[in-house]
């Protein structure tokens, strides 16, 4: 799919049917107004496009799509233009279609903590809108003033929060997408649990799969108190250790950056000037947030740290004008550089936390063996670095050596077990640098892919996938194959179970990964013997084992260095890590700590025609190419046999309890349940579970000691009948709960608005009397998630939650990427329609 | 596209600034503050995306004689809400001037901006017009006229013109009331006592020239209430109209005429400081160093009255405001971009509010926009102009105050415009004759400053 060096620039008729549907002021096809739309956020890079096209909404994106793909015009979407990967850039012959007029928040509902906006809303603006509801959107780029959140959903965009919070693909729960040919297509919302997560993997996709005009997010509520403090290191190396150590000691900082020497002599000589010890080698920014009487403790906590590992220097601020002011200069570091010389670049890559002394110091000398300044800014907590590096772009020598010392820089990262970019995206900028990161069979995969929702080539072209990503078709008659591997039906190695689905293909042999579609196996794989630890590193709070790892075994050898996997629900009992990853159950921590989506960061998979694919990485922050990880959690086996997994791992909390309350029918405890989950500062968990004998509440609290002591307060107001247990495990709800394993048929997902808890148990309960079974099933109250038990029911359906014509097709279209020849059960995806 | 040069002379005008051009890092932070850009969407009508036209020019991509160049360069409010986010420092509103300049070379301007431009260029014509509008004001022939109207077209600009000067009618001092009796005839508190050490003793006050013809109650104000600080007010003699608007319209000549003849009248008066009550006269004149840098006989003179030229908010704010006598009720503030953006005044008018016993400060929700009056901006583009003078009106209407406070005449005569085509009843008074108000009613000022 190498785009067409010389598309088509959109005819006059063309032009003039634009005009005539979306207004002259709509249009641009001045060359000379074209110019400003020449660059992005990076602006070393210029192409002008052949015109520009602003849509006021859906309906109008649709159709000037239509029109321009129709007559082969590839189409570049664009936000506001602040991406520092040079993705927005539209060459000669493709048309931009921009965002700025669809600027309308369509939906803000505090109930259920979630907005749906336009494309075009700013970042900052949903959260001004959503403050005087005390909730607001977590992700928070540096740019947040002025990016989009349509461009945050392109480029997954991160943020100094994030280190707590997560990125945006977290939030992100349903899209409105205009497809290939100005195809419509509704994804995620509350229809979708079960169904592949079609919302996951396009966050990330950098325009390339479409243009999302509507976005369904969700807004978690302001933290009641934030203490920020600020140390000065005389040492970057005290700085990065110092950041270990607060990791490690259990405490979870809602952000931990770091500046350099180099940067903050930029600020301090900026406007920005924002007070900074001029004499240190780093300043460390930490922050805590959360309810007002556990934050003092916390920050204690960190500072002891802090001054334990060298720093001459620590300050705190409580109000909002002195944490502004630590803040200033972070904010505004890159602004500040950019007086320093005429241009610069900010790049962006991620290792692991625990080789950031090492891999800055192999920076430093790569910028004095390039004879470049180079000022790092990171977000520290994530291994998330961000070197700048200074130069004028009017000296041919100069970025010649820039652009020889980045490559090295991006090698010495993914060296160290990193990835070429952690949220700016890969653009065209880091397009050379994709097969440091990827082997030829990723960057196939992520081409086929790409190609599911875009046949032509017509969205974004390129941008992500260097020239010739996709390798030749596959055929049946001739699956890759190594020399000398065997097909074995209990392989060893990655190489032999390779062969052995390649054999399948080819013969046409069924196979089920999970063996749980009844009479589905013609083969009997037994992979059993993938049930190690392969890699351990406590200090990056990430594991890598073989799927076949029995969680209660993870979660053993995990306690040991005081952390774990947090995914915790019913039947999670006797699963393997392989089970959760494949069957992604809801889990009941997931409001706080994530979903098990978000807790995988890479996997090794063998799809159904036998490629080997090592997906995602080592590290918390990566978006180099698009997430097949996400797509391939909560497979259920249909697009492949995992082999080994990566987790983001937590730490343990000092303290974890649980409030229990019980009556004989779950709808008592609805209300108390949606109380607690609407606390200003929520639980972690806030789990419903009920079968015929009765149900149980159970809230769960989890922090430092003085934050749990606060929750029990609150808790007393809204629950004071319920019971305090030391609850770490959940067993409490789920005893006597007949729940269904995971990965077994019989749950029927249950999934509404994060306010509509009665409605779910109304819902489930008349599925429940319709299949003639007892009313038993589980809920995370708090996102409103679950599902009910129908034993002897086949689970959903393949396509569940697909109601969208647009959708079924790609999600058809993408299993049969990963296995052609349908050995494979179908899990989640619906059997694909013949496409005209 | 012509090459560097056809259009060479033009280009250098602008390049000779790249340096600052430079620091632009085309990071797209100044988007969203940009009044233009938010209402239409499109980037050449941002700030990054004006600047990106003129490194174009400077690189010789561009030719300044283009649409593009022209059309977006004056679709600028010049309102610099862009400066205060910028995290490089661009200083946009000088550029902004450079390359209105080279656009002005290029083309010759509109008729209208010339027709302005004309007009000020002669304080006799400007007293005349503006003596005429003074009349059309006072005996309400300008809002009788401006019914009979249409809204949109030329007539339409003649209409927003009317308006703005029907606008510029007095506040009424009843609307903030006291303790029910006028103040002046109780016993006055004690004056206050002359000011120790505050760095001056004599100051001029900028006279303008729709300040001084429309506004003279401003002016005047602005003398009494330095007075009561112990100030010694004295004529400035040959002072006229500050050059801004010709700056903002690219005419650097021009204005640099208007800055030589105030540099020389300051001179003359041997003022400690010229006070300044209109924003957009102030933001000039402090940049008289600048526009003069590179004439030898006039950069330290131009620099030297920058430095002493005060807004009158900072001026009062040197002592910090007397608490006067109340005057009871709700007022709501709009900051003028160029006392805001450009001088970066943001906390002193707020300040001077503050000390006015019984009066209530409102701020409009959302965005501190500009109101759109930008000098003639509202009449060279009455349609975006309007919009954006409209959202500001309904934004201050929504406070519910009783007066909108706010200190540059183009801004209280825009804001009193929209006000009336909203159908809000709110004055609009300058915050210093709010201030001069409550020492008036405290007694220490014998006369009405307050009169027409």
């Amino acid at each position: 799919m190498t785009p067409d060096p010389h598309p088509p620039a959109p005819s006059p008729a063309l032009v003039r049917d634009l005009r005539r549907r979306l207004g002259d002021a709509a249009v641009i096809t001045d060359p000379d107004r074209l110019l400003v739309y020449e660059a992005d956020g990076l602006p070393h890079y210029r192409r002008r496009p052949s015109a520009v096209v602003l849509p006021l909404d859906t309906d109008e994106t649709a159709w000037a799509v239509e029109r321009l793909h129709g007559a082969g015009v590839p189409v570049v979407p664009r936000g506001a233009g602040t991406g520092l990967s040079g993705g927005a850039l539209a060459g000669p012959g493709a048309v931009m279609v921009g965002t700025a007029r669809m600027r309308r928040i369509l939906a803000l509902e505090p109930a259920n903590r979630r907005a749906r906006v336009q494309a075009g809303v700013l970042n900052a603006d949903l959260s001004r809108a959503a403050a005087p509801h005390g909730l607001h959107y977590a992700p928070d780029p540096s740019s947040q003033t002025a990016c989009t959140l349509g461009g945050n959903v392109a480029e997954n965009s991160g943020g100094p929060h994030c280190l707590k919070y997560g990125v945006t693909r977290r939030y992100v729960r349903g899209l409105t997408v205009v497809g290939a040919g100005g195809r419509v297509a509704e994804l995620g919302g509350d229809a979708g649990p079960g169904a592949p997560d079609l919302v996951g993997l396009f966050v990330g996709s950098e325009g390339c799969f479409g243009l999302a005009t509507e976005i369904e997010v969700g807004l978690v509520p302001v933290s009641e108190g934030v203490r920020t403090l600020l140390a000065a290191f005389a040492r970057l190396e005290e700085a990065g250790a110092a950041v270990t150590a607060i990791i490690a000691s259990g405490l979870l900082p809602a952000a931990l950056e770091i500046l350099d020497r180099a940067t903050i002599t930029a600020v301090e000589e900026s406007v920005f000037a924002a007070g900074y010890p001029r004499a240190a080698a780093a300043v460390l920014v930490v922050e805590f947030d959360g309810p007002d009487s556990a934050l003092d403790d916390e920050a204690d906590r960190a500072e002891g740290l802090c001054r334990e590992h060298g720093a001459t220097e620590v300050r705190r601020a409580r109000d909002p004008d002195a944490r502004a002011q630590l803040w200033k200069g972070r904010k505004k570091a890159f602004g500040a550089m950019g007086r320093l010389a005429p241009d610069m670049v900010v790049q962006d890559a991620t290792v692991p936390r625990s080789r950031l002394p090492e891999v800055l110091g192999r920076i430093e000398a790569i910028a004095r063996a390039h004879d470049l300044h180079v000022a790092n800014v990171f977000h520290a907590g994530d291994g998330n670095l961000h070197p700048n590096i200074l130069f004028d772009r009017r000296d041919p020598a100069w970025v010649a050596r820039v652009e020889v010392a980045s490559r090295e820089i991006m090698e010495v990262c993914v060296e160290a077990g990193g990835t070429i970019t952690g949220e700016h995206g890969v653009g065209l900028d880091k397009r050379p640098y994709m097969a440091l990161v990827h082997g030829p069979a990723e960057l196939d995969a992520m081409a086929r892919v790409r190609r599911v929702f875009d046949p032509q080539g017509l969205w974004n072209p390129g941008k992500v996938l260097p020239d010739g990503a996709e390798g030749p078709p596959w055929r049946r008659d001739a699956p890759p194959r190594r020399a000398g591997v065997r097909p074995e039906a209990a392989p060893r190695t990655l190489e032999e179970l390779a062969a052995t689905l390649a054999e399948a293909s080819e013969r046409g042999w069924r196979v089920d990964p999970l063996g749980d579609t009844p009479g589905w196996a013609d083969l009997e794989l037994d992979c059993r013997r993938w049930g190690d630890v392969e890699r351990y590193e406590p200090a990056d709070l990430t594991v890598t084992a073989g799927a076949a790892m029995p969680l209660s075994t993870l979660a053993t050898q995990t306690a040991r260095s005081g952390q774990w996997w947090p995914v915790d629900g019913p039947g999670l009992e006797g699963a393997t890590v392989g089970q959760v990853v494949l069957g992604a159950p809801e889990s009941a921590v997931a409001a706080r700590l994530g979903g098990v989506r978000d807790l995988v960061l890479g996997l090794a998979l063998v799809t159904g025609d036998g490629r080997v694919l090592r997906l995602g990485g080592g590290v918390v922050k990566n978006v180099a190419g698009f997430d097949l990880v996400r797509l391939v959690v909560g497979s259920r086996g249909a697009l492949g046999v995992l082999a080994t997994v990566t987790l983001r791992l937590h730490p343990r909390a000092a303290v974890d309890r649980s409030w229990v309350l019980q009556a004989p029918r779950p709808e008592a405890l609805m209300g108390p349940a949606l109380e607690a989950a609407a606390l200003d500062w929520p639980p972690v968990a806030v789990e419903l579970g009920w079968d015929d004998l009765g149900a149980t509440l159970a809230v769960r609290g989890m922090g430092s000691a003085a934050e749990v002591a606060e929750l029990r307060h609150r808790l007393g107001r809204v629950l004071p009948a319920a019971r305090e247990a030391d609850a770490a495990d959940g067993a409490l709800v789920r005893a006597g709960l007949r729940a269904p394993a995971v990965g077994a048929p019989g749950r029927a997902p249950l999934a509404g608005p994060a306010g509509a808890g009665d409605e779910l148990l109304a819902r489930g309960r008349t599925q429940a009397d319709e299949a003639g079974a007892p009313f038993a099933g589980w809920l995370a109250v708090d996102r409103g998630r679950g599902w009910v038990a129908l034993p002897g029911g086949a689970g959903p359906d393949p396509g569940a939650g697909l109601d969208d014509a647009v959708a079924r097709e790609w999600a058809a279209g993408l299993k049969e990427s990963f296995d052609p020849a349908g050995i494979l059960p179908p899990g989640p995806f619906p059997a694909g329609e013949p496409t005209p | 596209m012509k090459g560097g040069e056809a259009h060479g002379p033009l280009a250098r005008a602008l390049a000779g600034e790249a340096e600052a051009l430079d620091t632009c890092v085309h990071c797209g932070f100044c988007l969203p503050a940009c009044p233009t850009y938010v209402r239409l969407g499109d980037e050449a009508d941002s700030p990054r995306g004006r600047l990106h036209l003129m490194r174009a020019v400077a690189e010789g991509r561009l030719d300044p004689v283009s649409d593009a160049f022209q059309s977006h360069l004056d679709r600028c409010l010049g309102c610099r809400a862009c400066e205060p986010v910028c995290p490089s420092g661009v200083p946009y509103g000088r550029l902004l001037e450079h390359a209105r300049a080279t656009a002005r070379e290029a083309r010759t301007p509109a008729p209208a901006t010339r027709g302005f431009l004309r007009l000020f260029a002669s304080s006799r014509r400007i007293r005349w017009v503006f003596g005429l509008g003074r009349l059309a004001r006072d005996t309400g022939g300008a809002r009788l006229l401006s019914r009979l109207l249409p809204r949109m077209g030329r007539l339409g600009a003649l209409r927003r013109a009317l308006l703005m000067v029907a606008g510029s009618a007095p506040w009424r001092p009843g609307v903030l009331g006291g303790n029910g009796t006028d103040a002046a005839s109780e016993p006055s508190p004690p004056r206050p006592p002359p000011p120790e050490a505050t760095g001056f003793a004599t100051a001029g006050v900028l006279a303008g020239c729709v300040q001084g013809a429309l506004y003279a109650r401003v002016g005047r104000a602005t003398a009494a209430v330095l007075e009561v600080h112990g100030v010694d007010v004295r004529p400035v003699p040959g002072q006229g109209c500050c050059g801004a608007l010709h700056a903002h319209a690219g005419d650097l000549e021009g204005a640099r005429v208007r800055a030589r003849a105030n540099i020389a009248a300051f001179e003359r008066a041997g003022v400690d400081r010229m006070v300044v009550d209109a924003a957009g006269c102030g933001a000039a004149m402090k940049e008289y160093g600048h526009w003069l840098a590179h004439d030898p006989a006039w950069a330290d003179r131009a620099l030297r009255l920058s430095e002493r030229t005060l807004d009158v908010h900072e001026a009062v704010a040197v002592w910090g405001p007397r608490r006067g006598a109340p005057l009871v009720g709700t007022v709501a503030y709009h900051p003028p971009c160029h006392l805001h953006n450009a001088q970066d005044v943001g906390d002193a008018p707020l300040r001077m509010l503050a000390a006015i016993p019984g009066l209530e400060v409102r701020r409009a929700q959302g965005p501190e926009e500009c109101c759109g009056g930008a000098g003639i901006y509202g009449v060279t583009h009455p349609e975006l102009g309007g919009a954006i003078g409209a959202d500001r009106a309904r934004a201050l209407a929504d406070t519910e105050a009783r007066c909108v406070a706010t200190g540059n005449p183009g801004c209280m005569m825009q804001i009193a415009a929209h006000l009336h085509e909203e159908g809000a009843a709110m004055d609009v008074a300058h915050p210093v004759e709010l201030l001069a108000e409550s020492y008036r009613r405290a007694g220490w000022i014998r006369t009405r400053p307050g009169g027409p």
